[in-house]
């Protein structure tokens, strides 16, 4: 299509996040039980399904935040105990992720200090970050911006983390369809441009199948994997066009009534 | 166009106002000529203005304006380093804090002058036992006011902290003393009122140099003139420091306000 | 059977005792005329609620505080009321509530001695300008924010001005006001006993002074001690008060 596309994830197919047998026990009761898969470099994984099944937790199980109670977790072979610096969450309380005593600039400066980028090379680099994103205003505290660009932002301070994954939970489930589907377009490009590997959770079906290379759904209580599907469509993706394509409907339908099924 | 009207409108207010407390003091001037009250009791505005030139250019009012100040100088200081840093490690390990925080809210209200005798009963009546007195009592407010500002960090800023690899110091420096500032502000608040009101006591209690020693002995010779030049005094001390902690809140709480 | 955390903050004050046994004895503090061990301090403790001076240096000390408080509390909720209703009032008075709200209750006490001597007046005097600030403060604040739409309902109503104060602004701002009530309450504490320890001779403050100094240290920690649980108990009691009362409706800004 354009020279944006990504190659065919098949091209890449370096295993990075792994789930094996992993099941993870809270407040006495088991969250997922038995999950199994496996996110490929470069690859755009959607997780969905409905609340409460757990999506959250396998998202946060990837990220090291927490530790499953049996079988692992790896990333790049090795086990995540702990979150690492080059893999950056996206939460969904965008809000609460920022910190609101920083501007715009600050919070993205937040990463690079942490990195031990020196003074000097940081400014420019946050303007690179924030002009990518689309936030012109670097001196705006989060306090003075609405909720896309609340995310934006954070969408920018975890690119300065120059990630080679991204763990994204439910980024646009607070904003409006509008903004939401400018920032799914962000989204797309930043991690075309990039190549990272993304793991995405979403209860928006549509979301799921216009982003990804593949949706899994999971089922509830506990949470397993009930369905998973490969996304054979088109990219650069778009809006208007993907969405009527015919493979777009077809798995639309399969996931809405996987979901029905599951909700049952 | 309108903010211009209202700004206009603020500085006339002020302008009345300023006018009705002078009212205020004609009325107080006025009740002393007529000799309402005994002058033994209630002198006019203008022979407690007169004290108070006199104190400063002939006395030692300004000696004991310095005593005052500096207890106070002290207290806060020691009040602050110490609070704030106990408060930050007590308040960010929720590990401590079950064990500690139960007693710091019974001792909450306790009224920090009961600790005076005790202190007395170490130091006697010596200017260590003031120091320390208002040290530790002006403590006690930023203490708490810390640890509930500390206990009170968003987790998800810590999720972002263990996210990034920030160092324990850059966790506390960059996340927790930012996001408990308001907290501490408001304690600061509380802590320079204690020092003040401490500093007082002890200096009358000691005969210590300061203006609680000076209203002490102008109210035991009945010069009610000097006692209320050193009340005013006192007044004008406390409105000044709480002038001093409302302009850092401003200047350091910018990002509270905007947005709303 | 008490949860992990009741466990827990209890074990800081039982090592303290604990701590404080063991170094007194080992010290033999008996000579130390500023510090006793916990055993003697119970035993000072038992024998001045045997001879009454507990029962009436309490009651004195709450006596002047809760006069101060009705008093102090009651003029500064009338003219709280008055500032919040009457903006153009509340602005003409700015300057001079400004000027003299700063100065500490303590500093006018050389004024009231002279007027009024040693005593309980002296006290409850202090107490009530004490008092006052907060009360007036806060219930301005709560009047002012009475929800806007409730004074619509008021003029639309066509209530009168009393009977919009009566009936609509003051049940509004009660939760608040209470609040405001419970924190002077606790000022009224502190500065009772700051007044006594600094010279009134009456009261829980003045008893812990005398034992100071007549080296009794054990009697002065008693005080201190009995001193901190009425101070805990009169907050607890208000609190629960509070939250039977009103609720959530009153824990929206616990000013510190």
């Amino acid at each position: 299509m354009t020279a944006a596309a990504r190659p065919a994830p098949a091209q890449a197919a370096r295993p990075m996040i792994t789930f094996q047998n992993t099941s993870i026990e809270l407040g006495g009761k088991v969250i997922v039980e038995n999950l199994n898969f496996t996110v490929r470099q470069g690859e755009f994984v959607c997780i969905i399904g409905a609340s409460g099944c757990g999506k959250t937790t396998a998202l946060r199980l990837a990220a090291g935040l927490y530790q499953p109670s049996q079988g692992a977790v790896t990333f790049d072979g090795k086990p995540m105990q702990a979150p690492r610096r080059d893999i950056a969450i996206i939460f969904q309380d965008y809000g609460k992720a920022l910190l609101p005593w920083r501007t715009a600039s600050g919070n993205v400066s937040l990463a690079l200090e942490a990195a031990g980028v020196p003074k000097g090379k940081r400014v420019a680099r946050i303007t690179e970050l924030l002009d990518k994103v689309g936030l012109p205003d670097h001196g705006k505290y989060p306090a003075e911006m609405s909720g896309g660009m609340q995310q934006r932002l954070q969408i920018a301070r975890c690119l300065a983390q120059d990630p080679v994954a991204l763990l994204m939970d439910e980024p646009f489930g607070a904003l409006d369809a509008m903004t939401r589907q400018g920032l799914q377009d962000e989204v797309l490009s930043l991690v075309a441009a990039s190549g990272a590997t993304v793991l995405f959770v979403t209860h928006d079906l549509e979301e799921a199948i216009y982003l990804g290379d593949r949706v899994i759904g999971l089922l509830a209580h506990p949470g397993r994997i009930g369905i998973e599907v490969k996304v054979d469509l088109p990219r650069p993706r778009d809006q208007l066009t993907t969405r009527e394509h015919p493979e777009f409907l077809r798995l639309r339908r399969e996931l809405f009534d996987f979901i029905k099924f599951a909700e049952s | 166009m309108n903010a211009a009207v209202t700004m206009r409108a603020a500085i006339l207010w002020r302008i009345a106002s300023f006018g009705v407390a002078a009212g205020l003091v004609m009325l107080w001037q006025a009740i002393a000529d007529a000799r309402l009250v005994s002058p033994v009791f209630l002198p006019g505005p203008d022979r407690a203005w007169n004290a108070l030139v006199r104190g400063v250019t002939d006395g030692d009012l300004v000696a004991k304006i310095l005593g005052t100040v500096e207890h106070m100088a002290f207290g806060w200081l020691f009040a602050s380093f110490v609070g704030i840093a106990l408060g930050a490690l007590i308040g960010s390990s929720p590990r401590v804090r079950p064990y500690i925080v139960p007693t710091l809210e019974f001792l909450r209200p306790l009224p920090v002058s009961a600790l005076i005798p005790v202190f007395i009963a170490f130091f006697g009546l010596t200017q260590a036992m003031a120091l320390s007195v208002i040290g530790f009592g002006a403590m006690w407010p930023m203490l708490l006011a810390t640890v509930h500002g500390f206990a009170a960090v968003e987790p998800r800023l810590y999720e972002v902290a263990r996210s990034l690899h920030l160092s324990r110091a850059a966790v506390i420096f960059k996340i927790g003393l930012p996001s408990a500032s308001p907290d501490i502000l408001a304690g600061m608040r509380l802590s320079v009122t204690v020092a003040l009101i401490l500093s007082v006591v002890c200096e009358l209690l000691a005969g210590l140099d300061g203006l609680g020693h000076w209203i002490l002995l102008s109210a035991r010779t009945f010069r009610s003139a000097d006692l209320f030049a050193g009340v005013i005094l006192l007044g004008v001390i406390g409105y000044l420091t709480a002038v001093a902690v409302a302009w850092a809140e401003r200047r350091l709480l910018v990002w509270r306000a905007s947005g709303h | 059977m008490p949860s992990a955390e009741t466990w827990k903050g209890l074990a800081l004050p039982v090592v303290l005792i604990v701590a404080g046994e063991i170094a007194g004895r080992m010290a033999n503090l008996t000579d130390i005329d500023s510090l006793a061990p916990p055993s003697s301090i119970l035993l000072a403790f038992i024998e001045a609620v045997r001879d009454g001076s507990v029962l009436t240096t309490t009651r004195d000390t709450l006596f002047t505080a809760f006069t101060g408080l009705a008093i102090g509390g009651a003029v500064g909720l009338l003219i709280g009321i008055l500032l919040g209703v009457l903006p153009a009032a509340d602005r003409l008075m700015e300057v001079s509530i400004e000027s003299i709200r700063p100065i500490p209750s303590i500093a006018i006490l050389p004024i009231v001695l002279i007027a009024l001597g040693f005593g309980y007046r002296l006290e409850i005097a202090i107490i009530s300008f004490a008092c006052m600030w907060p009360l007036l403060i806060l219930t301005r604040a709560a009047v002012r924010g009475v929800e806007p739409r409730l004074m619509e309902v008021s003029r639309a109503l066509r209530l009168s001005p009393a009977a919009r104060v009566f009936k609509i602004v003051i049940p509004a701002a009660l939760p608040r006001i209470f609040v405001a009530f419970r924190l002077a309450a606790g000022i009224a504490l502190i500065v009772s006993v700051t007044v006594e320890i600094a010279i009134n001779p009456l009261g829980l403050g003045h008893a812990l002074m005398v034992a100071q100094q007549a080296l009794r240290p054990d009697l002065m920690l008693a005080y201190l001690v009995w001193l901190g649980i009425v101070g805990w108990g009169l907050n607890a009691l208000l609190l629960l008060a509070q939250n039977r009362l009103f609720g959530r409706a009153a824990s929206v800004e616990d000013v510190r």
